[in-house]
């Protein structure tokens, strides 16, 4: 496919991993922050235990390439200026204790239907 | 071809950039310019692997991609200094992005593009020593330290 054509298109991002799989969290990011380079619309939805990276204090703590200045929280950063919209579900900020001022500033709050029904507006649905 | 450096990152006085977006452009004409990523982008992106340019004939307002440029630690867009229309691509970026890296100001030119108000897109830019000056504080502020991968441009 042209590059070209990809313009306007939509790819939500299903994020289920957290802090204790560093791992696991870079790639989603950079897969989002590829396609919002290429401007198509991305969201990522964090769900299960992709919830606790979005805690205040967390992402910080997670270093994901060695001898580099890169943490997840700068990720998290890097993807949000990149116009890539960051989403928690509402229902697992409970498994991690968390309340609403427990998150990172940028981050909005949907509730299980509301993703449901965004995923089918959607074009293509990465989940991790 | 005057040239400044600060914290090793090449500053060329000819060239007008968009120091937010770390674009440069060279007009060619009245209504042409090239454009490319300068070496501050260059060197906060690291060692580039890929490079996708937008296709010739495809219409960019101000601040749109003109292309994506990936490395091992980065990806985003190359944002458009001007409005226009991109008339040539630079080929030799898809076997070799690392050009971008080694030559951003010559051989690792983007693409190029017909204006259609050159004038008032360049008037937003910085040139000569006001480019220096913004990059420097940049620079500073920033706390950046441009890096060169072997074989890189030379600047006399």
């Amino acid at each position: 496919m042209d590059m070209d054509d990809l313009e306007g298109k939509k790819i939500l991002v299903i994020q289920t991993h957290g802090v204790e799989t560093p791992t696991r969290t870079y790639s989603p990011l950079f897969y989002a922050m590829a396609a919002a380079a290429m401007e198509i619309e991305v969201m990522v939805w964090f769900t299960m235990n992709g919830t606790n990276q979005l805690k205040k204090g967390e992402a910080e703590k997670v270093q994901l390439v060695k001898d580099s200045n890169v943490n997840l929280k700068t990720m998290l950063e890097m993807a949000m200026d990149s116009e890539v919209e960051l989403r928690v579900c509402q229902q697992s900020l409970e498994l991690w204790d968390m309340k609403v001022e427990d998150l990172i500033d940028g981050v909005e709050i949907m509730g299980a239907t509301s993703i449901i029904e965004l995923s089918l507006t959607y074009d293509h649905v990465m989940y991790f | 071809m005057a040239h400044e450096e600060v914290n090793s990152c090449v500053i060329l006085k000819d060239l007008h950039y968009s120091v937010k977006n770390n674009t440069w452009v060279r007009v060619v004409d009245d209504s042409t310019v090239v454009v490319g990523m300068t070496d501050i982008a260059q060197s906060l992106a690291g060692a580039l692997l890929h490079a996708k340019t937008k296709s010739v004939g495809t219409a960019r307002r101000l601040g749109k991609p003109i292309a994506t440029v990936e490395s091992g630690k980065y990806v985003g867009p190359v944002k458009s200094p001007v409005a226009g229309e991109i008339t040539k691509v630079n080929e030799a970026l898809v076997g070799d992005a690392g050009l971008i890296n080694r030559s951003p100001y010559n051989d690792g030119w983007i693409v190029e593009m017909k204006c259609e108000n050159l004038a008032a897109d360049l008037a937003e830019l910085l040139t000569g020593d006001d480019a220096v000056a913004a990059y420097k504080e940049k620079i500073e502020t920033d706390g950046i330290e441009c890096t060169h991968l072997d074989g890189s441009d030379t600047y006399a």
